[in-house]
């Protein structure tokens, strides 16, 4: 691809762009809660996106490592009383054992039947937290993840008064993932994930190990998604159950699929422009999900590049 | 250089120029919800928010309990509102999905600045919109059953409910079957947190009735095929089967279990008989069941109040009567509207030591809000299916057999809910 200045421009500073564009992006949103949800649910999207973009794996699971984060994080505050911060990390950590155990498991596979036994391990997931009573609350779903006010030292955010100074404090966590992502990506390592994806045969016949490879960054895949559903836990106050339903695992699919795969940006268009576009046609019909099927599959026929990716790709044949 | 200084270089930050520079990713798509970002006029309308199922399996219950807050709201404003203060409902798709609710709660209360929030049919999604709108101090009124949010763990003085819990309804039916139709009970339960509450419920209200649990049979939410459960209960030969399950589970396992002959065998019971899945699953499925219900229209022959709602939505709805869950949306958001009148105002305080200290009669004869759980103390009815050949017309489906009186003995006293 013929890269203009200006994808070049994009492409060299692409955390600077994002940063930029989150930072003034509540007062574009319908309503901070939206904006905060596209948050999390691009951070989601981007976690998967390491996977299936960069790697070119497609996994139907990952709404494991977004649930075990959310319920990670909760059930550590509401039944063990722990601080929010370390509650975090806590929600974080389990979702990558989580990726490391169904990763070891899934490797072993390829192309659709990756794709059906992570769907299926997480289905697992799912069943083994539903029947959690005492912790998850089951069908009910975990409540009263109430975090009120944060103290940062300088000042108190009341963040259940203030939906603003929740965003901004959900974009701290989301900028730092954002960076480290990028950093990965630019490593070597993420060198070898395009490379696994553009041919895996050749890959390996380079000398490179790429079911450790894979293991990783399916593993890298879950921490990510894994801080995303610890963020939606704190953005909610409930852990709903369906948090770990394969549908999750679906939208996130959906998100990256929409904004554009294998780009870095485009979970974050994606999770916006479904996330938007769910709002408002929910809000004007119950059919809602005739439309967005439609859109959906519009962009998979006429623009496979998805939102970001297209737009990409006109500006560099300028 | 990045994108942003690229389009933005000249004119600052007007929002035009944002929406076309920093957004361009977005595009044509997301263009049009950035626009909304107009901050609403700040009016003095009193806004309700009312997050219900509108799609999922039950839509037609939600949509029905939309129309019916609707015309509450519709009666208050023709009754010149509050001082000419008027109100407005604002009706949200949940989806039946807690995490859904809890968005569109936050939504309403930030974006639409809502002054109080009713609405939600599922015992889990209840809880969720519960607790977003207990830590922004705004007023609740649940109108789906539940027994989890009259406990402490989830009870806050903005938590009002409206709808009955199954532990009334399993225990007025319970009280009603059981000295009549025997001992030996059996039970078909919805493996999930609302049937499991019903079953407790029957099994409370059956130790003072000394039952005596022959079959307990759990079955997974949304079952179609019932031909592997009904036989272990059919050979346990209960008097009774009380089937703890609700909407499409309860019609279709009642299908099932009639094709396989057991209404000769034992006394089928339904905690929550429902108006609008008896007519949908026919007459010769639901025949003889007894079951209990908050309202059944065929009340307006004997309550004044039911007599005046049925009639008021009879005429909205081309002659169709009105149901029991459609009741709930009329009653919950009425009942939160007669409070803003009493108070005179919409400040959460206020409201909340009206609801607290005004009984009211809107739809079935008086009900109260019990002041530690605000559980809205109220009549049960106990209500049997007719069969076919006994229907006047296609509306006529139950007949009222006993009336378990609002009485706040019925309910778990405030101790066992740990409420003090």
């Amino acid at each position: 691809m013929n890269m203009s200045n200006l994808t070049g421009t994009i492409t060299k500073n692409r955390v600077l762009v994002v940063f930029a564009f989150l930072l003034i992006f509540p007062f574009l949103a319908p309503y901070e809660a939206l904006a905060t949800d596209v948050l999390i649910y691009g951070l989601y999207a981007l976690g998967l996106n390491l996977v299936f973009g960069y790697m070119g794996v497609l996994s139907f699971g990952h709404a494991a490592f977004f649930g075990v984060g959310a319920y990670g994080t909760g059930i550590a505050m509401v039944h063990f009383g722990v601080h929010w911060v370390p509650s975090i990390f806590i929600g974080i950590l389990m979702a990558g054992l989580t990726a490391m155990i169904m990763g070891a498991m899934a490797i072993r596979t390829k192309g659709i039947y990756f794709a059906m036994v992570t769907l299926a391990l997480a289905q697992c997931v799912y069943y083994i937290v539903y029947h959690m009573g005492e912790l998850s609350g089951g069908e009910d779903g975990l409540t009263g993840v109430s975090l009120k006010t944060v103290d940062l030292g300088f000042t108190t955010l009341n963040i259940i008064r203030e939906p603003l100074s929740k965003y901004y404090l959900v974009l701290g966590f989301v900028m730092v993932a954002i960076f480290i992502f990028s950093r990965i990506i630019n490593s070597p390592f993420g060198s070898v994930l395009e490379a696994i994806r553009e041919n895996e045969n050749r890959a390996q016949a380079c000398g490179y190990d790429v079911k450790l490879t894979k293991w990783v960054a399916f593993s890298i895949s879950g921490l990510f998604c894994g801080l995303a559903g610890a963020l939606s836990a704190i953005h909610l106050s409930v852990v709903p159950i369906e948090s770990l339903h394969y549908h999750q695992s679906g939208l996130a699919v959906m998100m990256a699929l929409l904004g554009g795969m294998g780009t870095f940006f485009g979970p974050f268009i994606g999770a916006m422009a479904f996330l938007m576009l769910e709002d408002i046609i929910t809000t004007m019909t119950s059919h809602w999900q005739l439309f967005l099927g439609a859109i959906f599959m519009i962009f998979v026929l006429f623009f496979p590049r998805g939102i970001w990716g297209s737009i990409l790709h006109w500006i560099s044949r300028r | 250089m990045t994108i942003k200084n690229e389009n933005m270089s000249s004119a600052g930050l007007s929002r035009r120029k944002i929406i076309k520079g920093a957004a361009a990713g977005a595009g044509v798509l997301a263009a049009s919800p950035f626009l909304l970002n107009i901050a609403g006029a700040a009016d003095d309308t009193i806004k309700i928010g009312f997050p219900v199922p509108l799609t999922g399996p039950y839509g037609s219950e939600a949509k029905e309990q939309a129309l019916c807050a609707q015309m509450a709201v519709d009666e208050f404003n023709a009754a010149g509102g509050l001082n000419g203060r008027m109100a407005e409902l604002l009706v949200r798709d949940d989806k039946l999905k807690s995490g859904e609710a809890a968005k569109r709660t936050q939504e309403l209360i930030e974006k639409d600045k809502v002054h109080f929030v009713a609405g939600s049919l599922s015992a889990s999604v209840q809880l969720a919109v519960n607790t977003i709108c207990a830590d922004r101090e705004i007023p609740y009124v649940s109108i789906s059953q539940s027994d989890a949010i009259n406990e402490a763990k989830n009870f806050t003085k903005y938590t009002f409910h409206e709808a009955m819990n199954p532990h009334m309804t399993a225990g007025a039916v319970g009280r009603y079957v059981f000295p009549k139709e025997g001992k030996r009970v059996a039970f078909l339960i919805a493996d999930y947190a609302y049937g499991h509450e019903m079953a407790r419920g029957f099994k409370e209200a059956g130790k003072a009735a000394g039952i005596e649990i022959v079959a307990e049979v759990s079955h997974p939410l949304a079952t179609k095929d019932y031909s592997t459960f009904l036989p272990r209960i059919q050979a346990a030969k209960p008097d009774v089967l009380c089937l703890c399950n609700f909407g499409y589970d309860q019609m279709n396992s009642l299908k099932q279990a009639t094709s396989f002959g057991m209404k000769d065998q034992m006394r089928m019971v339904a905690p929550a008989l429902l108006y609008n899945q008896r007519r949908a699953g026919g007459a010769a499925a639901y025949s003889n069941v007894i079951g209990g219900t908050n309202f059944y229209w065929g009340l307006e022959d004997s309550i004044p109040s039911a007599k005046k709602f049925v009639d008021a939505y009879r005429k909205l709805n081309a002659g169709a009567p009105p149901s029991d869950y459609g009741a709930y949306g009329y009653a919950g958001v009425g009942g939160l509207l007669a409070a803003v009148k009493a108070a005179g105002s919409t400040d959460a305080d206020a409201v909340i030591a009206a609801m607290e200290s005004t009984p009211y009669d809107l739809y079935k004869g008086e009900q109260h809000y019990r002041k530690c759980d605000h559980q809205s103390v109220q009549s049960v009815y106990i209500i049997e299916s007719k069969a076919e050949a006994d229907m006047a017309n296609e509306y006529d489906v139950f007949k009222i057999v006993a009336e378990d009186k609002a009485s706040e003995d019925v309910l778990r006293s405030c101790s066992a809910l740990g409420l003090g």
